[in-house]
């Protein structure tokens, strides 16, 4: 096969990877505390022949390659809610949730209490206050959450939410029910993070970039199409000249 | 293309919250009616190139993997149990609780149920039921020769007979609370009964700790804010949209592809 065919596909290829991003960024424009993923190409140079003795010099090609696909830890919107379980972080952190596999993050702050009275995930996972699971008990009556993460009760304070944030929150692993996990270890939070009760963060997906960047990526797709018939054109003229032999 | 998929996904999230919304709205005028909210969350992605993984002999590490979503889905319709606005009703037996607690009801079949409604009215035996007829817990009945009935802040139930100067004291209404109040469940006819996440109920009179008060002649509207409502409805229409230009758009670049072939 032709190289310029197939320098054309792999663009392909990596426009299409570009198009399910957008689509899932899209999807959760809605989700509480997600955070939108752009996906960032990488140039990939053909390993050519290693014999120097060809008397003129291999000709490096460049195709393209998907190199990651990065996380965007930019602010969402914050919405009240009224609902005094509902946390909205302003600042680089993150909620702790305990799951089966282990402790994970979440921005998305929409809390309630379960039948024990402890504060858990919509997904029921308890959330890690700064003394493990954060319990309430029937008497408690009204909940107050102080923008440092400190919970006051009637009944007295009921320990503080624990935030963590990372040196580089852009390297997270996202894991699905809006939660997040890390290689890297966590380490205590600023002092510039401030929690605010009765608020969500809503997804910081940008609509109009969104579909600026489809209608992007569905032309140059669509150009890379062209290109290929082009050169697939070109290839059968090239053929049928070449072969019209004059009787 | 996987982004037709996702993109499916989100659709139908947004038709749910449309759902969710149009219920709110249509039960905004539902006396103690609590909100609705749909709540989402993303689906599994997939890992093309796991991040941390190592690029070369001298062990670089990837800084960021690639990592493909694939769609959201609804997570919870989790209700708001605010307080709703309460307003004047002048009649008797209307009573809104002021802050938490809720009415207890026992059903036809011997259960219970809790609801913020507090429309009541007395049946044939002077007991004081729902609009369906079912009995407020614990029963109180109201002799036929009652002529004024107060209920007090904290429930208790007097009324004045006909040659008696002194009222004449009934009973209490008693209210229920739950630790988790979101985790009721709704079985329609402005009922909620208990579940594994609600918790067990907690029984008390009206003013004690942590139960509020009760107000006779008023009734607690629904907690649906209509301003809320259609702004979440406008957003929900704009997500459905976005997400079925995706549709369009994976398949223009499916289409291109298909017609690369000539006959």
């Amino acid at each position: 096969m032709e190289n310029a065919l197939l320098i054309g596909l792999s663009r392909q290829m990596a426009l299409a990877r570009e198009a399910d991003v957008i689509a899932n960024n899209v999807a959760n424009v809605n989700t509480n505390g997600f955070k939108a993923r752009s996906q960032r190409f990488e140039e990939y140079l053909m390993p050519v022949a290693k014999a120097d003795s060809f008397p003129g010099a291999g000709q490096r090609l460049s195709y393209v390659l998907d190199g990651g696909v990065g996380l965007d830890v930019t602010q969402g919107a914050i919405e009240r809610t009224g609902n005094p379980l509902d946390l909205a972080i302003q600042g680089d952190a993150f909620f702790t949730v305990q799951t089966p596999a282990g402790e994970r993050y979440t921005r998305d702050g929409a809390f309630t209490l379960n039948s024990a009275g402890e504060l858990v995930n919509a997904s029921g996972f308890k959330v890690v206050g700064d003394g493990g699971v954060i319990t309430f008990s029937p008497q408690d009556g009204d909940i107050e959450i102080g923008a440092d993460g400190v919970i006051n009760t009637k009944q007295g304070p009921r320990g503080q939410i624990k935030l963590v944030s990372f040196d580089n929150s852009r390297l997270l692993t996202s894991e699905g029910d809006n939660l997040f996990s890390s290689t890297a270890p966590s380490r205590p939070v600023g002092k510039d993070v401030k929690v605010s009760a009765g608020s969500v963060e809503r997804s910081n997906v940008k609509p109009i970039l969104a579909m600026s960047r489809l209608m992007e990526v569905t032309r140059a797709y669509q150009n890379i199409t062209n290109m290929i018939q082009r050169t697939d054109e070109l290839r059968g003229s090239a053929i049928q000249k070449l072969a019209d032999m004059p009787s | 293309m996987r982004a037709i998929y996702t993109a499916a996904t989100g659709m139908a999230a947004q038709e749910l919250t449309v759902q969710v919304i149009s219920n709110n709205i249509a039960n905004q005028q539902t006396t103690g009616y609590k909100l609705q909210r749909a709540q989402f969350q993303d689906l599994l992605y997939q890992n093309l190139r796991r991040t941390g993984s190592s690029t070369s002999t001298q062990n670089t590490i990837v800084p960021a993997g690639i990592q493909i979503g694939s769609g959201v889905k609804l997570a919870t319709t989790a209700r708001n149990m605010s307080q709703g606005t309460i307003s004047s009703s002048g009649k008797d037996y209307d009573l809104a609780i002021r802050g938490e607690g809720m009415f207890k009801i026992r059903m036809p079949d011997g259960s219970a149920a809790y609801t913020r409604d507090g429309s009541f009215e007395l049946d044939s035996t002077g007991q004081i039921v729902t609009h369906d007829g079912y009995v407020l817990e614990p029963g109180v009945t109201v002799p036929t020769n009652a002529t004024s009935v107060t209920i007090s802040a904290a429930g208790v139930v007097q009324v004045g007979v006909t040659g008696q100067t002194a009222l004449q004291t009934l009973g209490t209404v008693q209210l229920s609370r739950f630790i988790n109040k979101a985790g009721l469940d709704s079985i329609g006819d402005n009922l909620f009964i208990e579940t594994a996440a609600s918790g067990q109920p907690i029984d008390g009179t009206p003013t004690g700790e942590g139960f509020g008060s009760l107000q006779q002649g008023f009734l607690e509207a629904s907690n649906v804010n209509a301003v809320t409502e259609i702004s979440s409805l406008i957003a929900a229409q704009r997500a459905y949209e976005m997400n079925s230009k995706v549709v369009t758009a994976a398949d223009a670049m499916l289409s291109t592809t298909t017609q690369m072939f000539r006959s």
